[in-house]
């Protein structure tokens, strides 16, 4: 399969690393383009354009280690940083606006009530991605 | 692979900074922003019937329907400007860009008032409501109140933390409300409305001149949630459009259920027991006289559950809207910048919402003791619900005139020609009437007008305190150059 566009949601994971440099392989093939976004939730007592500088130095931060990755792997891509309510229909939003073939994801391992959990974005993302998903597990 | 995922309302993607291309994705249609802002006015029938009747009497109808005109045009001249500006801050916005700094500051500070009522008087009416499961929660003063109070607290916590609100609660909720209030309606109107009784019961009760106003200052009290749908233009897709249709479709479902209720209640019981027995729970009351005990055993427990839910969901909203209006006025340095400090762990504004709600409980306490608490907290929201609707008729105006360039997706119509401007006739008359019935209010009701006057005055002394601090005119920023909104730079663009 063939992977023009690709989408890659980043969190701040040792995950996203992986995940990045899996999307860059991938369209490097092809000559695709690869887009990575940060999702910074916004909480319902704030608007929604409520600036948190604390945040969006974070998100930054991120997203220029991203960047980074990307630099090794001879790959160029562009990146955004996101306000929303909730990230999961954020990335999807995002997935069908840019008509993305493919989201690659970090999941860090996270262990709730004993057992193995996804969180609440990845299945949400599973569950509505409008292409193909592809998860990285952190070990 | 087959997209079958469908926007989830409330969402919304907005894009700071770090932006190659700027571009803006706003998810709410008309149904949420209808649901949000009918979740907020939908509540208010359920103590406000009863808060007019104090008044009022046999009037309430009528005090109603008037204000629910009034309504009209205010919800109208909200159109106007939530299109043309759709930020958050609702009528304090619309007065920073009609007027200046100070203007906005004091629609915004007269708004807060309404909104920390707007708290207080939702938590007092739930446990009435919920009485029906545990009596003393209606029928003790004291236990009422501190369930008042508790629920305060509970909900100040859980926005300090951040809970996760979803709007197809509001939208679930809101569609539960509307058929629960139509049922109740169609059933009252079949089982319990007579004309002749109802006729008797308004001219044998028809209250003073002075009670009648009062009555239709406080009907205003039935109709708030405009601010709410204002404040959600920033979250609503094509908002110049979503959110006039969102509020003309509230304005019409509102007042055809607010005037049968009103009719109903006063076909079910008369106007002595709907503003004593039943102030506080005036919908319980009606479902209490439906002739039918099959009806009655099935209404009661669903109003009880309902009125508690809605209520529940009215006061968070009122603790949401107020913690946001504290924030965007901050960041237009209005107000001092604690009131925007964000939490470094739950990225709240928790300053804003633990003050707000002390102030909110602090209204409560004379709940343990005082008779007329309910009427107080009903005047004193008129005193600031008012002045904010006067504020927003006036920015209107002053747009008018000072901005007549400015894009008006949605332009009111019914105009006069003034110096050359089109001035619309709606918030001429809703000015002109908004601020002779709160003249009144404040030359009539002592309690409003001392807290509210104290409230405004506190809150003016703040401003210009800090805003010398700051080295900053009263009246206007200078010499700062504001980041543009994120309307300003997708103006004209599609979104």
């Amino acid at each position: 399969m063939e992977f023009k566009k690709i989408l890659v949601p980043v969190a701040g994971h040792v995950a996203d690393e992986e995940a990045m440099r899996f999307a860059c392989r991938m369209s490097k093939r092809v000559k695709g383009k690869i887009w990575s976004v940060y999702i910074i939730t916004i909480k319902r007592s704030l608007p929604l354009d409520a600036e948190i500088e604390s945040e969006i130095r974070k998100a930054e931060g991120i997203l220029d280690h991203i960047e980074s990755v990307a630099e090794e792997e001879d790959c160029e891509i562009e990146t955004d940083v996101l306000q929303a309510r909730d990230a999961g229909p954020a990335i999807i939003d995002e997935a069908v606006d840019k008509a993305c073939d493919l989201i690659t994801m970090g999941v860090n391992y996270k262990r709730r009530f004993g057992q193995f959990s996804l969180g609440n974005v990845v299945p949400y993302v599973l569950q509505n991605a409008p292409c193909p998903v592809i998860l990285y597990h952190e070990q | 692979m087959t997209n079958n995922w469908h926007r989830k309302p409330g969402d919304r993607i907005f894009r700071p900074r770090r932006i190659k291309r700027f571009r803006l994705r706003r998810v709410l249609g008309v149904a949420a922003v209808f649901s949000a802002g009918y979740g907020n006015v939908g509540s208010s029938i359920y103590y406000a019937l009863g808060i007019v009747a104090v008044v009022a009497i046999g009037a309430t109808p009528i005090a109603l329907g008037i204000a629910g005109i009034l309504f009209i045009f205010t919800a109208l001249t909200y159109a106007e400007g939530t299109a043309a500006l759709p930020e958050a801050g609702g009528s304090a916005s619309f007065a920073r860009h009609g007027f200046n700094d100070l203007a906005g500051f004091a629609a915004g500070w007269a708004l807060m008032l309404s909104y920390i009522v707007t708290i207080a008087i939702s938590a007092f009416t739930i446990p009435p409501y919920l009485g029906f499961f545990w009596e003393p929660l209606k029928d003790s003063a004291i236990i009422g109140t501190i369930a008042s109070i508790g629920i305060v607290g509970f909900l100040m916590v859980l926005n300090v933390v951040g809970i996760k609100e979803t709007s197809v609660v509001n939208i679930g909720a809101a569609i539960l409300d509307i058929a629960t209030q139509v049922s109740l309606v169609v059933i009252g109107f079949i089982l319990l409305f007579n004309p002749t009784v109802l006729w008797h019961r308004i001219i044998d009760n028809w209250p003073t001149s002075e009670n009648l106003v009062l009555g239709i200052a406080l009907a205003s009290i039935a109709y708030t949630g405009i601010e709410t749908m204002s404040q959600m233009a920033e979250e609503t897709k094509r908002p110049e459009q979503r959110v006039p249709r969102a509020l003309v479709l509230m304005i019409v479902t509102v007042l055809v259920i607010f005037a049968g209720i009103s009719l109903v209640s006063l076909s079910a019981m008369s106007p002595q027991e709907l503003a004593s027995e039943w102030s506080r729970d005036p919908v319980a009351g009606i479902a209490f006289y439906l002739p039918m005990e099959i009806i009655r055993f099935i209404l009661k427990p669903l109003i009880g559950i309902l009125a508690g839910t809605i209520l529940l969901i009215a006061t968070n909203a009122g603790l949401i809207g107020i913690s946001r209006l504290a924030f965007s006025l901050g960041s237009h340095q209005l107000v001092p910048p604690v009131l925007s400090r964000v939490h470094s762990r739950f990225k709240t504004p928790y300053v804003s919402i633990i003050l707000f709600s002390l102030v909110a409980i602090i209204i409560l306490i004379p709940g343990f003791f005082a008779s007329d608490v309910f009427e107080n907290m009903g005047a004193l929201y008129t005193f600031g619900s008012l002045l904010a609707f006067m504020f927003a008729h006036a920015s209107i105006l002053s747009l008018r005139i000072r901005k007549p360039e400015l894009p008006r997706p949605f332009k009111l119509g019914g105009n006069i020609r003034f110096r050359g401007r089109e001035l619309p006739l709606s918030a001429i008359i809703g000015l002109a009437a908004i601020s002779a019935i709160w003249i009144i209010i404040m030359i009539t009701q002592a309690y409003s007008r001392w807290v509210g006057l104290i409230w405004m005055a506190i809150g003016l002394i703040i401003y210009y305190l800090y805003r010398r601090q700051q080295g900053m005119p009263l009246t206007h920023t200078e010499g700062r150059e504001k980041p543009k909104s994120f309307w300003e730079n997708n103006r004209g663009k599609r979104l």
